[in-house]
Formats: structure tokens, C-alpha cells, sequence
């Protein structure tokens, strides 16, 4: 009975992987004869500062966009674990933007950040404040979609928090009340160590969710101002299908994709220890 | 569990996943009999596809309605470019999955040495009248510009978009700019008049333009490209296969945007809606199809002229610039290749080439364009047109190389980081993205 | 709780509420607002109208492109709760050869990132001919690792005794998947459902790239297409109400079955 999925792994995932690897030798643009080029594909790589450029630009991202998410998340999360009314609301309007898709977000944000007649500036000199130019600046960009991005999926750790908040025993806050330990130590004796388990996950699922980091980019700046928002995926895309070098496109999949599982077995060792 | 019993179930899973298939695959057929489903006749059936722009297909859809009407045995369907960011990526993967229409007509120069080398292009001087009936319409030394390497044609040169500066006749007058700025140095003194806050909220409300700065490579075209053919007298990026864009014009170009975008002449905001019909911006560098807009577009009092590309300082002689010629080429897919290069000739008659005016105020290339009486009253109307087609000859186009996008790219990244943020030195900028074109280029042509 | 500190959840919340909520509520009044109004901060306006959507209609067959998304939704998520299902009830119920191997490999491919697949698939579709058709966006979808683990996950907590009466009257390793499991399994069926119903509704980046035909192209894959393609004319009214239309379907949706959908995604987290 689990023929169907063995027939689907032979076709979708075995080939594809074999033949990815296959690609890393040759080039091709799908239209010419292929060509075989040894290893000359790693070679481009390791001298393709764009590409780099890439990587680091989606550590950037992730940089600004896990912790921001954490601190969001396990904040709202911890509210929503108080006895209060329209609970299920706050919960149920905290998780809109993770059901919507990405990009109907983006193109909702592009007209927030817009410098000139944007919400978020018109709000900023409302106050007083000046203008922040969002996705017009190399600085600017790559923090604005953290932001968005943040804010589209803050809803769903939310979520996570939340089951692993309702999941820490009552007793152990009585007792540490009855100790007279204040609500910051409890926090950070207490709350902190229980999620421990939860905020791996949080911090893994970001991760997986920050390297394939494409769509927002790609309507949103190009991968622009000065290449700060030009994510990892995003060069691959137009190394593949703008470009036409699928063999090279395969190396960089490849080489990232050895890049993605360094960063998560990183990730997983500094949680644990902590 | 027994083995009967299995083996029966995995003839039900089979027979399922073979049920699921063939659902998919009957819905499948449902799709291409809408497509073809009236092909059993004996007429022929052409596929056309046209640029996805509201004027293209009007034109499109008016001129395969007349056609259709006229011919019996020959119908064509017309359907735009699937829309992307580019229609030559559309194209390319097209012929990769050989579901490539009979014609099209919104063919790149640029991206022919792909097409070409693909197989994916029927070669046109096998139709015995081809040369005869371009050279009419098509200037010779123009022509010449479109033979491919190997000394075959595989596109009718179509039509052009000379890209001049349209500009808003008010805003000059508001600013007490009483000339038509002709020199680098005379556009930035007209921008800096121009450039200020009217209600004096502390924000700018009129630039002197702006131009979309996404390092997107085609965007070159109209501020980079556009402005290096001018200074450098009708250069285009190569000569034969050899880079020569690292020169004074470059720089120059380079030096001149970066001045201008130091100074905020041009804004680098978006903004919501056409800024420059709503009266925000002075300038648009634009080629005819941006007039059909304002026309379409100006609110009552709007007034605008056109005047072409400035030149550096130290330019003397006629004043070249960009034009985005799209051209005709017919697929090696069809299975009607000489019903199908009736219709491209029929696409290039004259009361076709009316029609082009007429819809999209983009220019044909055809030489009698002033002088043939049928294009007289047009003109006459569209006085504005006439600044575009005497342009029209000192227009260059794309050189066909078929790593253009990723050069272009490089331009374009070097462009950002020097003139929109400076924060590198034009001349230094300009030998980067040689540097890198020639990397690309050696890359692509090693063997 | 103290009366001091609740006055303080409930402004934080209001203000964490309203931070998601009012950009979607900008969005929706800009749409039916001009052009020249966007950029104010307000929702009202007394210039509503539905031109901007009109626009959308006539500029982009939007109305295929729904259907197109409903039908290749549908087939993957009906695909992907029967095979999931089958697959997941032989992983855990069955015992034959290379059962260890295949969860192993299950796992595996779940660590695997899409990056390195991306553009052998495509050439796939290119070599199968799929490019450009239906197939080429529901085959590849059709399976969920994902949905398997969670029905072999569920599954296993099911009592044996039920499967042995069943054997017992007769009945065939589906019937018993279909008749006897299905009833009990009423959320991993929906959580499976959903999940794969969001992962093919809002994909865009697969789309984009194995299908280039209007008539065949997906909501959000269209919508991205009027954004960056330049049909929307930089006219962002427009480019707004496209984005509401390919909101409002999910939004719909969430509505009725909110619960639903925050406990499915809450699942994908756990049990990863």
C-alpha cells in the first residue's frame, strides 16, 4: 500500500535530487545541447560575490527576524495566556496575516512603507517624527521585510507559545510567588526554561522559513537598493530562469542547501546548551 | 495479512492512482479541445502572440478581426504575451517546451542570438519575396543591423520607440525656465529651478523626473543606455564581439546621473499614480507610446513638448538615441509556415503601419513614414509624433549578444551604487561593470 | 489579577490588535477609494466606487484564475489526504518488507530543502511535456510527506482490536482504512486538508515558474504578475483590489473554520 509514495519518491524526489546532482557538472539552458564542465561550476561559485553577498544577506534577514519574532510572539503569547475576554478574537486576528498569502502582504506593505504617501511615514510626521525611507535605502530595506515578514508570521508562533505556556504546571508559579521571586525572576526562571523545547522549534521553523526567503523580495524591491534585499533564493531564481544557467543554479541550490542544514545543526546545538 | 488480500488492494490503489490520472488527463483534453477544437475543419489556424500592453492588443485584436473577415481559410487567434517580468524569458522557456505560438510580434533584438541558437526561429529569406518586400519598407543600412551571425534573416523589423524627453510645458513655465535644455549642464540648471517645495511643508512636490531605480537590467535602457548612446554619437555596448562601453561617455553619463540624483533632482520615491500626469514631475524620459499615455491621460490645461536626449557639455553633431525596436519573427512550431508569413506581411502594409500609429503612437519602421500621403492626416493630428519619427533614423538599438541581460545586470548594479547612492566614483563604477561583463562573458564562452 | 495590570493587557492587546488588523482594514477602503485618496491615514472617503476593481476584471481574467486555484487546490488536497492516509495506515499498520526503510527515507526527505529540487522538477515538467498544463501543478503536490507522517502518527494510536473484528468480517486493508479509520480520524483528515489546501493556494514561486499561459495561471500567481509584470500601469489602487480579491477566498474560509486552521498550522510546528 505505500507503492504510491515509493513510485512519488522515485520521480519527485530521487530523480530530481540525483539529477540536481547530475547538473552540478554541466552547464545548460535548457534549449542547448548540455555540456559537461567538471567542477568549473564550483569554481564561478566560490568566486561569485553576488552570491555571497546573497547568503549574507539572508543571514541579515534572519538576524533581525528571529529574535524580533521571539520577542513578539512570546509577548502576545503571554497576554493571551491571562484570563481575559475576546481571547479567541485577539487570537483569531493575530493569526489573519499567516492565512493570507504572501503576496497579498507584500503588495499591501509596499504601499505602507511608501516613503512619500505610505501609512507608516504618514503616521511617523503625523507625530512629529521624520520620514524613514523603508524599502528606498540599502539600509532601510532589508529590516523592513523583517518586519513584514514578522509580522505576517508572528501569529502562528503565537500559537506555539502559547500551547507551550499552557503546558507549564501552575504550582511552579505558586510556589515561586509564595518564595517571593518578582514577575521579571519568574520569567526568566521559570517561563524561559519550560519553552526551552518550543523556542527550538520557533527558532528552526524561522530558519527554514528565512532561507527560502523569495516571494517578498521578488514583488516587493527586485533584490534592490544595492542588492541588500537580493536574498539567496531570489539570485538562484534569476541565475535559473533570467539567466538560463540551470547547471550553475543547481551548484548554488546545492551549496546552499548544505549552507541551510549547517545553520539549523548550529541553531540546534546553542539552544540545547542553553 | 494474506498475500491475496494484498495483492488485491494494491490493484485497487493502482486502479485509483490510474482513476486520479485519468480525471487530470480528461480535463487536460477539455483545455486543448477548447484550443483546437475547431481544427478539424480545413482551414488553417494562427497563433499570434502580441505584447500584453491595453494599446498592443487593441491593435492586435483590431487588425486579426480584419484579417479574419477578409480571409477564409486562414483564421488567426490572438493572445497577448503571458505576462512577466519579461517577455523574452516567457519566449525562451516557450521554445524549451515547444508550446511557442505560429508568430509573434513583440520579438527582442537583444535576446535573437538565444532564439536563434535554439532552433526555435523559422529563417525568413527562404520565402522567395522576403528581401524584396522588406527592403521597401525598411531603410537598407537598417536592415542590415538585423541579419543574424550566420547571414540569415529571422525577423521583419516592426517598429521602434525613439526615447526622447517629454516634458510639462506648465512646470517649465511655473519655474521660469524660458529654455529647452539641450546640454547636461543646462537640463540640471532647469532641474534645479524646477525641484522645490510649493506649499512649504517642508516636502519637495515637483522633481525634475524621475525613473524607476530598481537594478532591474532592462530598466537601463531608459536612463543609462539611452543617455550613453547619446553622448557617445549612436555607440551601442559592443563592437562585433568586443566590449567598448568603458569609455568617456560612460563616465560622463555615469558623473550626470549621480550629480543629479546627489542634487534630488530626480525623485527616488514611488509614487501612487502617474506622477508626471498629476503634474509632480517636469520631465519623462519616454518614447512615443508615454505620449499615447498623456494624451489619454492629461487633465484639460495640461500642455507638454518633447525635445531630445541632453547630450555632455562638449557633445556637437546630431543627437542619437535609444529605440526599443520589436520586431516579427515567425516559430519553427507552426505547421503553416507560409500561411503565417502571409499574415507577418500583412502585419507591415502600410494601412497596417497606420493602424500601429493610429492605436499605440509607437513608430514603424518604414522610410516613406513622412513623406507617404496616407500617414499625412495622422501626422497633421499628432504633431508631437513627427519630433519621434524624425528621430527615428539616429535611433540604435540592442546588440544581439546573448549574454546582454547579465551585462546589462552588471550595469545596472555598478549604476545604482554609483549614481543612485553614490557611493562609488563614476569612472571606478564604469571599469567595474566592465570588469565584470568581460568575467561574464568568458564564463559563458568558455568551452 | 489586579484591576491595574488587566487595564494594561487590554491596551496592549487593542494596540497589538489594532497593528494587524488596520492595514488589512487600509487595504480593503483603499480599494474602493480614488486613486489621489491612498495616501491618507483615515478609511472613510466619499468618493467610494467599485472602479478599481473593474479595472482588475477587464485587465486580468482574474475569475479563471480563481477557479484555476480552486480546482488545483482541490485535487491536491483530496490527493493528499487519500494518499497520505493509505500510505500512512500501510507505515503503521502493516508489516512487509523495507517498511523501516521507507519511514527512513520519509524523514529524509523531509530534511532535504526544496532549493536543490527546484530546478531538476522544472526540467522534469519541461521533459514530461507538463509545462503549461494542470498537471504540472497538482502531480508534484499530489503527496505530502508531511500528511503521511501525520496519518501514520495518528494511526498508530488506533486500537488493534477494531482492525482484527473487521479482518474478521472480511473486509480488505482499504475497507478497513475507509470504513473504520476514516469516521475516527476526523481532525488529522482535516488538518492534512488544510494544510495542504494553504501550501497549494498561496504557493506562488512553482506556479511562476511551470506555468506561463494565462488561461492556466493561478490566483496569486496572476496577481503577482499584474504587480511586477506592469499591467497593473503602476496604478496602485488597482494593484490593491487585486490583492483584496485573492485575499477575501482564505479570508472566507478562516472565517468559518478559524479554529480549524490555527490548530492545524499549530500541528505543523509540534509534531516537526
Amino acid at each position: 500500500m505505500s507503492m504510491p509514495y515509493v513510485v512519488y519518491f522515485c520521480i519527485f524526489v530521487a530523480f530530481p535530487l540525483a539529477f540536481s546532482f547530475f547538473l552540478i557538472f554541466h552547464k545548460w539552458n535548457i534549449v542547448t545541447p548540455m555540456e559537461w564542465v567538471g567542477l568549473r561550476n564550483f569554481n564561478r561559485l566560490f568566486h561569485d560575490i553576488q552570491f555571497f553577498k546573497s547568503i549574507r544577506n539572508t543571514l541579515v534577514f534572519l538576524a533581525i527576524h528571529i529574535p524580533l519574532q521571539i520577542a513578539m510572539a512570546l509577548f502576545f503569547a503571554m497576554q493571551l495566556n491571562k484570563k481575559i475576554k475576546f481571547r479567541g478574537f485577539f487570537r483569531a486576528l493575530f493569526f489573519l496575516p499567516v492565512i493570507v498569502s504572501g503576496v497579498v502582504i507584500t503588495i499591501l506593505w509596499e504601499q505602507l512603507y511608501s516613503y512619500e504617501t505610505g501609512l507608516l511615514n504618514l503616521i511617523l510626521t503625523r507625530f512629529g517624527f521624520y520620514r524613514i525611507p523603508w524599502i528606498n535605502s540599502p539600509e532601510w530595506a532589508m529590516p523592513s521585510i523583517a518586519i513584514m515578514a514578522t509580522w505576517k508570521n508572528v501569529g502562528l508562533y503565537i500559537i506555539l507559545f502559547l500551547v507551550g505556556l499552557q503546558g507549564i504546571p501552575k504550582y511552579l508559579y505558586e510556589a515561586a510567588e509564595i518564595d517571593g521571586a518578582k514577575p521579571i525572576q519568574r520569567f526568566f526562571y521559570i517561563t524561559l526554561p519550560a519553552l526551552n523545547n518550543t523556542m527550538l522549534l520557533v527558532v528552526i521553523l524561522s530558519t527554514i522559513g528565512g532561507f527560502s526567503l523569495f516571494i517578498e523580495p521578488f514583488v516587493m524591491t527586485g533584490g534592490g537598493p544595492m542588492n541588500s534585499t537580493l536574498s539567496a533564493m531570489l539570485y538562484i531564481y534569476n541565475q535559473a530562469f533570467y539567466f538560463g544557467h540551470m547547471g550553475y543554479a543547481a551548484t548554488l541550490g546545492f551549496f546552499f542547501a548544505l549552507v541551510i542544514l549547517m545553520v539549523i545543526l548550529i541553531q540546534k546545538k546553542v539552544v540545547e546548551r542553553e | 495479512m494474506n498475500i491475496k488480500n494484498h495483492k488485491r488492494n494494491l490493484r485497487k490503489i493502482h486502479i485509483s492512482v490510474i482513476g486520479l490520472f485519468c480525471l487530470l488527463c480528461v480535463f487536460q483534453l477539455c483545455e486543448k479541445k477548447q484550443n483546437g477544437g475547431q481544427q478539424k475543419d480545413s482551414k488553417i489556424h494562427i497563433t499570434y502572440w502580441c505584447a500584453s500592453n491595453q494599446d498592443e492588443i487593441d491593435l492586435a485584436q483590431y487588425l486579426v478581426d480584419q484579417w479574419n473577415a477578409a480571409n477564409d481559410s486562414i483564421k488567426v487567434k490572438m493572445q497577448p504575451i503571458p505576462a512577466s517580468q519579461s517577455s523574452e524569458e516567457v519566449l525562451l522557456a516557450a521554445i524549451a517546451a515547444g508550446t511557442t505560438p505560429d508568430i509573434c510580434s513583440n520579438m527582442w533584438p537583444g535576446a535573437m542570438d538565444d532564439f536563434i541558437a535554439s532552433g526555435g526561429l523559422v529563417r525568413l529569406d527562404q520565402f522567395p519575396d522576403f528581401v524584396d518586400c522588406i527592403s521597401e519598407r525598411v531603410p537598407a543600412d537598417l536592415l542590415k543591423t538585423f541579419l543574424a551571425p550566420d547571414g540569415h534573416f529571422y525577423q521583419i523589423p516592426w517598429k521602434t520607440n525613439p526615447i526622447m524627453i517629454v516634458y510639462n510645458k506648465n512646470i517649465f513655465r511655473d519655474a521660469g525656465v524660458d529654455f529647452i535644455p539641450r546640454t547636461y549642464s543646462e537640463y540640471i540648471k532647469a532641474g534645479r529651478k524646477i525641484t522645490r517645495d510649493l506649499d512649504g511643508d517642508g516636502n519637495l512636490d515637483v522633481w525634475l523626473s524621475h525613473r524607476d531605480t530598481k537594478p532591474i537590467w532592462w530598466q537601463r535602457f531608459f536612463d543609462y543606455y539611452t543617455f550613453y548612446i547619446a553622448a557617445s554619437g549612436g555607440q551601442t555596448l559592443f563592437e562585433g564581439s568586443e566590449i567598448i562601453f568603458n569609455n568617456e561617455a560612460s563616465v560622463k553619463v555615469f558623473d550626470f546621473f549621480r550629480q543629479i540624483y546627489k542634487e534630488g533632482l530626480f525623485a527616488k520615491t514611488t509614487f501612487i499614480g502617474d506622477a508626471f500626469i498629476l503634474g509632480k514631475l517636469a520631465t519623462q524620459i519616454a518614447g512615443p507610446w508615454h505620449v499615447s499615455h498623456v494624451e489619454k491621460f492629461r487633465p484639460p490645461g495640461f500642455e507638454y513638448g518633447i525635445f531630445p536626449v541632453p547630450v555632455p557639455d562638449d557633445y556637437e553633431g546630431p543627437v542619437y538615441t535609444f529605440g526599443d525596436f520589436k520586431n516579427i519573427s515567425i516559430f519553427g512550431t507552426t505547421k503553416h509556415p507560409e500561411a503565417t508569413y502571409a499574415f507577418a506581411k500583412y502585419l507591415v502594409t502600410a494601412e497596417a503601419d497606420l493602424k500601429l500609429l493610429e492605436f499605440t503612437l509607437q513608430i514603424p519602421i518604414r522610410k516613406d513614414l513622412t513623406e507617404n500621403p496616407l500617414f499625412e492626416d495622422f501626422f497633421e493630428e499628432n504633431p508631437n509624433l513627427v519630433y519621434f519619427a524624425e528621430q527615428a533614423p539616429y535611433t540604435r538599438g540592442m546588440d544581439g549578444v546573448s549574454d546582454l541581460k547579465e551585462i546589462f545586470d552588471a550595469i545596472s548594479q555598478e549604476y545604482e551604487a554609483c549614481a543612485i547612492f553614490n557611493r562609488r566614483d563614476p569612472a571606478q563604477a564604469v571599469e567595474n561593470a566592465a570588469r565584470r561583463a568581460k568575467v561574464i562573458m568568458e564564463w559563458n564562452r568558455s568551452r | 489579577m489586579e484591576k491595574k495590570s488587566r487595564i494594561w493587557v487590554y491596551i496592549t492587546m487593542t494596540f497589538g490588535g489594532l497593528i494587524f488588523a488596520y492595514p488589512f482594514l487600509w487595504m480593503l477602503s483603499a480599494t474602493f477609494k480614488p486613486e489621489m485618496e491612498i495616501a491618507e491615514i483615515g478609511l472613510m472617503s466619499a468618493n467610494f466606487s467599485l472602479d478599481n476593481y473593474r479595472v482588475v476584471f477587464n485587465k486580468i481574467p482574474i475569475g479563471r484564475a480563481l477557479l484555476n486555484s480552486i480546482f488545483v487546490s482541490s485535487c491536491v488536497t483530496f490527493s493528499a489526504v487519500m494518499f497520505g492516509s493509505i500510505v500512512g495506515y500501510a507505515l503503521s499498520r502493516l508489516r512487509f518488507w523495507g517498511r523501516e526503510l521507507i519511514l527512513g527515507i520519509i524523514l529524509f526527505t523531509m530534511v532535504i530543502p526544496f532549493q536543490i529540487t527546484l530546478i531538476p522538477m522544472y526540467i522534469l515538467m519541461v521533459k514530461f511535456g507538463w509545462v503549461d498544463t494542470y498537471l504540472s501543478l497538482i502531480v508534484p503536490g499530489m503527496i505530502s510527506t508531511f500528511g503521511i507522517l501525520l496519518f501514520r502518527q495518528f494511526f498508530l494510536d488506533i486500537p488493534q482490536d477494531l482492525i482484527d473484528a473487521a479482518r474478521i468480517d472480511g473486509c480488505s486493508d482499504l475497507a478497513i482504512l475507509f470504513r473504520i479509520f476514516f469516521p475516527l480520524s476526523k481532525p488529522v483528515i482535516i488538518t492534512v486538508g488544510i494544510l495542504s489546501f494553504m501550501g497549494s493556494w498561496n504557493d506562488v514561486l512553482w506556479p511562476l515558474i511551470v506555468v506561463r499561459v494565462r488561461e492556466l495561471m493561478t490566483m496569486p500567481q496572476m496577481v503577482t504578475l499584474f504587480k511586477v509584470g506592469g499591467q497593473a500601469e503602476s496604478q496602485i489602487s488597482s494593484q490593491l483590489a487585486a490583492a483584496a480579491l485573492l485575499a477575501i477566498p482564505i479570508v472566507i474560509v478562516y472565517a468559518f473554520f478559524q479554529r480549524y486552521f490555527i490548530e492545524s498550522m499549530a500541528t505543523t510546528g509540534l509534531k516537526n
